[in-house]
């Protein structure tokens, strides 16, 4: 996933605050929560809709705010201030990644061709967590499509032990072969 | 096209055997925007400078921008099959071309990728070298002392070029550049019979930049009929290639020489033409975001280039024990960059840099080219800097009296053109000038052994010729060659021998020359 510049800065000085104030966890949950009020479509609508004054768009949305910790209610109103509201669609996973990074760990996901045990999706985490250096947390991914294995990605890397990849890199291979030849 | 089972089976088998091998941690990254034969990767964190990556269907590519949040990549395939979003991986390897005896005799593309129709090369994983390698260092050369016979008279007799020395050929287009260099390629023959076995033979190794197709498929011919494949190699990157192939082709190129290089052996590799080579570099660049510079040049154009001909060198006899990637000393490189002008414009960006970066240059001229002078050398202000020192005594002595001949003559051309009235020293001299020029013409695909081109010089510079009319100096040279070689064979043997042309020699000379003037009625 590929955060914009501009997120990543919004949501570094949000960070730093929690951080100095000790709030990691609790401005996690609810960053996380404005999050998923704001992704609704039609909130998002709302937000974006231009004949709407700013002010009556964050008196809407105190009413959310209101149970919150303030540093998100200054958060959201500065992101009014500098025409960055867009920014709230991606807070909640830029916070949570910059989390993950503050504790030295990371998030990742696996694709597989059938729902893996937690016991597997743990020790593949582990596994991959020796070879990064990190603690990983991964996510499962069903897609038919691999036909069997796993493919893990983490942090810009992957370990492609599909047999779907193995068929790729075959046909690749048989492909060249040919080419050569003609 | 022809499927060819065993190598289809031989890849199956490779996959069963390797099939519960190690899987290995890959960089990935994603396409943000590709076209025009470049893309910008997010993602790739480990990816290194020049490294071989590969998008999701199969396409290559070269990363060359590493920037803090992108990679900037030039694709060495079919462009518009990478989209936006498409994954890439890194491969772990620095981009690489085949090397060694197997591409003898063949036509491969920038990647050292066969094309032309006979099948795959036979080679190994050992056989693969980076494409960009350092030069060799200072003390791992030795001065030029041998030379490289082109086989031209005007080139070997005047501006001759030594093994290890880099010699540019500029010219117009039309001014026979290629001829040139396909007429190099031919007389390597006489080095080791044109067996690439033999370690005395010159590997040749022609590289095209940007030509034509029908240019390359041409050259290929013309070797083919001279029987000079067997020993050259052919890389093309012709003018429909990706620019990215274009620029990367003289790398490879020299790659594939530095292996014969470092095993000791003699190659000359040529690149024809270092100009569009930039201007493929240019619209990468470009593409990249580059700053440009002079003439929308990216500011390192001057760096390609010198990076490039410095690979060019002759290796010390005792390279090995400095660096041991050197398997033998003694091997060397000799580098003929060719830069076409626009105009006879030698002072523009490219042709300046690359004549600052080369031990001579070899002018080729328009005006000579169409006026019948063949080939068009100027060889007034053709130099070699270094060649002397290659030259056999022989033809040292010989083509001295030539040069001074030639100068002075050019000197009194200006003035014959006013005027009747000229003193007999003046005349005598323009005389001699004539016949000389007319006995460094030469014919395409003729290359001449050097001690044929020692005795015909000779002829002329004696004095020999001044009383034979001008238009019969080619008949002469035809009848003179013949009868030495049936009558006298032993002159050109000993001037092979002793390298030097001994009085004994120059009488005999004297009095054939005579004999076949007198033959000629």
């Amino acid at each position: 996933m590929r955060l914009s510049t501009v997120t990543t800065r919004y949501v570094e000085a949000l960070f730093q605050l929690a951080l100095e104030r000790d709030v990691l966890d609790a401005m996690e949950a609810d960053v996380r929560r404005l999050a998923g009020e704001v992704s609704d479509p039609d909130v998002a609508a709302y937000l974006a809709d231009a004949s709407v004054t700013d002010e009556e768009k964050i008196s809407r949305l105190e009413k959310v705010l209101s149970d919150m910790n303030e540093l998100l209610g200054d958060f959201v109103r500065l992101l009014f201030e500098k025409g960055r509201i867009e920014v709230l669609l991606e807070a909640g996973d830029a916070y949570r990644l910059r989390l993950l990074e503050h504790r030295g760990a990371t998030e990742g996901r696996v694709e597989s061709a059938r729902p893996l045990e937690p016991a597997q999706l743990d020790e593949l985490a582990a596994a991959m967590g020796r070879e990064l250096g990190k603690e990983v947390y991964l996510r499962n991914e069903v897609d038919p499509g691999l036909v069997g294995g796993v493919r893990v990605f983490v942090d810009n890397r992957m370990i492609d032990n599909s047999v779907q990849g193995r068929l790729d890199g075959l046909s690749r291979k048989l492909r060249e072969a040919r080419l050569g030849a003609g | 096209m022809d499927l060819r089972p065993a190598e289809v089976t031989s890849i199956l088998k490779a996959e069963i055997e390797n099939y519960k091998g190690e899987t290995k941690l890959q960089s990935v990254g994603t396409v943000l925007s590709a076209g025009d034969g470049v893309a910008r990767v997010y993602g790739l964190d480990d990816c290194m400078m020049n490294e071989l990556v590969e998008f999701g269907n199969g396409v290559r590519g070269v990363a060359l921008n590493l920037e803090e949040d992108n990679v900037g990549c030039v694709l060495l395939g079919d462009s518009t099959a990478v989209k936006e979003g498409d994954e890439v991986r890194s491969t772990g390897r620095i981009i690489s071309v085949p090397t060694g005896d197997a591409l003898l005799g063949r036509v491969v593309n920038a990647l050292g990728d066969p094309i032309d129709g006979k099948g795959p090369l036979s080679v190994t994983e050992d056989d693969l070298r980076p494409i960009e390698q350092p030069a060799p260092s200072v003390v791992e050369r030795q001065p030029v002392d041998e030379p490289l016979q082109t086989g031209i008279k005007a080139i070997d007799a005047m501006i001759p070029i030594g093994r290890g020395q880099r010699e540019l050929i500029i010219g117009d287009r039309q001014t026979g550049k290629t001829a040139l260099l396909i007429d190099t390629i031919i007389n390597q023959k006489t080095t080791g019979g044109g067996d690439p076995t033999n370690p005395e033979q010159v590997i040749c190794i022609y590289v095209a930049m940007g030509q034509q197709q029908s240019t390359v498929v041409d050259v290929v011919n013309r070797l083919e009929q001279a029987g000079a494949m067997p020993y050259t190699i052919v890389v093309s990157a012709s003018a429909i290639d990706e620019a990215s192939m274009q620029y990367l082709a003289a790398y490879g190129g020299c790659a594939m020489g530095e292996r014969f290089r470092d095993a000791g052996r003699h190659v000359v590799i040529m690149y024809d033409d270092l100009y569009k080579q930039a201007l493929a570099y240019r619209q990468v660049m470009l593409l990249l975001r580059r700053p440009p510079g002079r003439e929308a040049f990216p500011g390192d154009v001057f760096n390609l280039h010198s990076r490039l001909l410095e690979r060019a060198a002759k290796l010390s006899d005792d390279a090995p024990n400095i660096n041991p990637r050197f398997e033998k000393g003694g091997g060397s490189i000799t580098a003929l960059p060719v830069v076409e002008t626009q105009e006879g414009d030698v002072s523009a960006y490219i042709p300046t840099n690359v004549i600052s970066i080369t031990d001579g240059q070899i002018f080729l001229e328009a005006s000579l080219f169409n006026s019948g002078v063949r080939p068009g050398v100027n060889v007034g202000i053709s130099v070699s800097r270094v060649g002397g020192a290659a030259q056999i005594p022989a033809m040292k002595k010989t083509a001295g009296g030539l040069r001074i001949n030639l100068a002075q003559y050019r000197e009194l051309q200006a003035f014959a053109q006013f005027g009747s009235d000229l003193d007999k020293a003046t005349q005598d001299t323009l005389t001699r000038g004539e016949k000389l020029v007319e006995i460094l013409k030469q014919g395409q695909y003729a290359p001449v052994e050097v001690a044929d081109q020692i005795m015909v010089i000779y002829a002329g510079t004696s004095g020999g010729l001044d009383e034979l009319e001008t238009g019969r100096i080619v008949e002469f040279e035809r009848e003179f060659l013949e009868y030495m070689r049936d009558t006298k064979p032993e002159v050109a043997q000993s001037i092979m021998d002793t390298k030097k042309l001994s009085d004994e020699a120059k009488a005999t000379l004297d009095e054939c020359i005579q004999a076949v003037i007198a033959q000629m009625g």
